[in-house]
């Protein structure tokens, strides 16, 4: 019996020897995590053929306010950081068009404006930054809707593009980064 | 037999020490009760045994197939960001996982039958499982975004998780045919006090060039999330009533399931034996306190759309609105209560066992009995070496471990059974099993992955398993 008490008392040194350690760890790092994804998604499509251009009261060939509760949206607007605002404006009738798309607060009050001239037949393209390297993202944070104007520069209502389906298209994205630790 | 305390004291440690026990260390231990447990057609020559309640079988297991706890939190100086991106978002896939097992008896006892070659064995028991597989599209997706990501698909399919809660009665018989073949079989209650399970998803989100805009964002999603008893816990610990409706749930006050487990142990001679078993073949039927959630569609946006003159002619129109209105319309979140089946992970262990060395007589089995049925069982040899293999099904199919055993029995007091087995987890994965009776007094203690044990936080696996019980092999 003695025997097999040396045994086990063996085995268990053994496992003694094993005895699980833990190195030090740095759970504090845990409050250096960032996580900031950047999330990329159209915003405003607006498309108007030449004939409304042509049927216009005056030069004003689009006004619209388009409510765009995205910004507003606490999900959104406690998280974004930063971002880009991509516009692409396309205008393929025979007029310049100038673009002006207002940044509008929830009471109607302007944020911030950009302005953008087309000239006929041409493709524009602007990014606007907005956070620590462009405008304020309090514009962002802000914005409950959009107004879009687009004018015939030359004051007239006629157009007559010889380009096929001429009309004035203006493409919108967003690419955000979000805070989400 | 007289023990010393510093002895049970060293034991009781070891318990605790050796922490990492695996169940193939308590597979074919034939010295130890429980070891029936996982294969009811297990030679067994106890006249009767009891758990004691509570102690007689505890078992836990924790488990990550592609990362550790010091993969991220070592104090290395590395960026924990760096760390999180490289090593986690981008350094597992889908088919890594987090799974764990609790398991904790609190009734088991088993008797020899009028019939001697009738081992009957009863209780209840409590069982956790829970595994998650990595959902690497969604952390890509969460910690990286969709921006310059164009056309990639982050698939929906990468959300599998399923857990339950468990309360086990359970009934079996072993009968020893013949000298050679001894098989068994085990009914069992389920009384689930928790379940949930999202197994089954299909969808992807992606970010594609525009057909009209920039771009267009896609989400088609056939997922689902089934519950059944989170509900009523989650009312019980409100109303701080929470240890009354999980004990109500575990007392057949929950969702009821059957379940069969089958073994057998076969010589193919003298020194030589194949066994097998095939646990958990069964499924629970939740009915009651169920809540699922479902989101179904597929839809496209470009963000907000206007075309005019169409657009324009309804001057009121919010198009925002509109489209949130279209989001939902075609892809519905819902929740319902529709029953549902839930499948046990049902498990398979088989192994070949080849004994040799010295004959060890069993207890109660001296050449003075009378005793015929006792005398019918081949005395043990003081050593045993082997291989395993276990496979339990789960959500990405089947797992399985390889294990290779060597066991050593010092009279029929001691014995030890060492292990090395290899699975998804690990490759160098070393384990120690100890039985040791004292009189009629049973206690086991069982780890594995020992050699990670210098640094317990880099360790992907890690389990330990101990017991007691009083047996007695009759006169």
């Amino acid at each position: 019996m003695k025997s097999i008490y040396k045994n086990t008392i063996g085995v268990l040194l053994c496992c003694a020897s094993l005895f699980s350690c833990v190195e030090e760890q740095d759970f504090g790092q845990y409050d250096e995590l960032n996580i900031t994804p950047i999330l990329e998604a159209s915003m405003l499509y607006v498309e108007a053929p030449e004939s409304l251009v042509n049927d216009a009261a005056d030069a004003e060939v689009i006004s619209r306010n388009f409510n765009f509760d995205a910004f507003t949206s606490d999900l959104f607007s406690e998280r974004v950081i930063d971002g880009t605002i991509t516009y692409i404006a396309e205008n393929t009738t025979s007029k310049q068009m100038d673009f002006r798309i207002e940044f509008l607060d929830v009471n109607g009050n302007l944020l911030d404006v950009e302005i953008f001239a087309v000239d006929p037949g041409q493709v524009y393209q602007r990014d606007i930054a907005y956070g620590s390297a462009g405008e304020s993202i309090e514009i962002i944070k802000n914005t409950s809707s959009l107004r879009v104007t687009a004018t015939n520069a030359t004051g007239d209502t006629e157009s007559v593009s010889n380009l096929p389906d001429p009309k004035i298209v203006l493409k919108s994205s967003g690419k955000f980064r979000m805070r989400v630790k | 037999m007289r023990s010393s305390p510093l002895f049970f004291m060293a034991l009781f440690w070891a318990c605790f020490a050796m922490q990492g026990q695996n169940k193939q260390l308590l597979y074919d231990f034939t010295e130890i009760p429980q070891a029936a447990m996982i294969n009811p057609g297990m030679e067994m020559d106890f006249q009767w045994y009891g758990g004691f309640p509570g102690l007689s079988g505890v078992m836990l297991q924790a488990g990550s197939s592609g990362i550790s706890v010091n993969d991220i939190f070592a104090d290395d100086g590395l960026d924990i960001n760096d760390k999180v991106r490289n090593r986690a978002v981008f350094g597992m896939d889908a088919r890594d996982e987090l799974s764990g097992t609790l398991q904790v008896e609190f009734l088991n006892f088993g008797f020899r039958g009028r019939n001697p070659e009738l081992f009957y064995s009863a209780g209840m028991y409590l069982e956790g499982d829970a595994i998650g597989y990595w959902f690497q599209d969604y952390a890509i997706l969460g910690f990286e975004g969709n921006a310059d990501r164009l056309n990639q698909r982050f698939d929906a399919d990468h959300l599998k998780t399923r857990g339950e809660l468990v309360n086990v009665f359970h009934f079996g018989i072993n009968k020893k045919v013949d000298r050679d073949l001894v098989i068994g079989a085990r009914a069992k209650i389920y009384s689930s006090i928790f379940d949930f399970n999202s197994t089954r998803n299909k969808g992807y989100f992606v970010t594609t060039e525009g057909e009209n805009n920039i771009y267009a964002s896609t989400l088609s999603a056939d997922m689902a999330l089934r519950t059944s008893g989170l509900n009523a816990l989650y009312d019980a610990w409100e109303e701080d009533d929470i240890a009354r409706t999980a004990i109500k749930r575990a007392l057949f006050g929950g969702n009821l399931g059957l379940g069969l487990d089958v073994g057998f142990t076969y010589h193919l001679n003298e020194q030589t034996v194949l066994t097998g078993s095939l646990l958990d073949v069964g499924l629970i039927y939740h009915t009651n306190d169920i809540r699922n959630f479902t989101l179904q569609g597929t839809e496209t946006i470009e963000g907000v759309e206007v075309i005019l003159p169409n657009s324009f002619e309804d001057p009121d129109t919010d198009f925002w609105e509109d489209l949130v209105d279209d989001v939902n319309e075609f892809m519905p979140y819902e929740e319902n209560s529709d029953s549902y089946v839930a499948f046990r992970p049902t498990k398979l262990y088989t192994s070949l066992r080849y004994n040799f060395g010295e004959q060890i007589p069993r207890w109660g089995n001296c050449e003075c009995t009378t005793n015929a049925f006792r005398r019918s069982f081949r005395s043990k040899f003081a050593n045993s070496v082997g291989g395993q293999l276990y496979m339990i099904n789960r959500p990405r199919g089947p797992q399985a471990a390889l294990t290779a055993f060597y066991l050593r029995r010092l009279g029929n007091v001691l014995a030890v059974k060492g292990s090395y087995t290899i699975d998804k987890f690990s490759y160098t994965n070393l384990g120690l099993g100890l039985n040791l009776q004292l009189g009629p007094v049973n206690l086991y203690a069982m780890a594995d992955n020992l050699l990670s044990y210098g640094n317990l936080a880099d360790s992907r696996t890690a389990s330990f398993q101990f017991g007691l019980n009083i047996i007695s092999w009759g006169g």
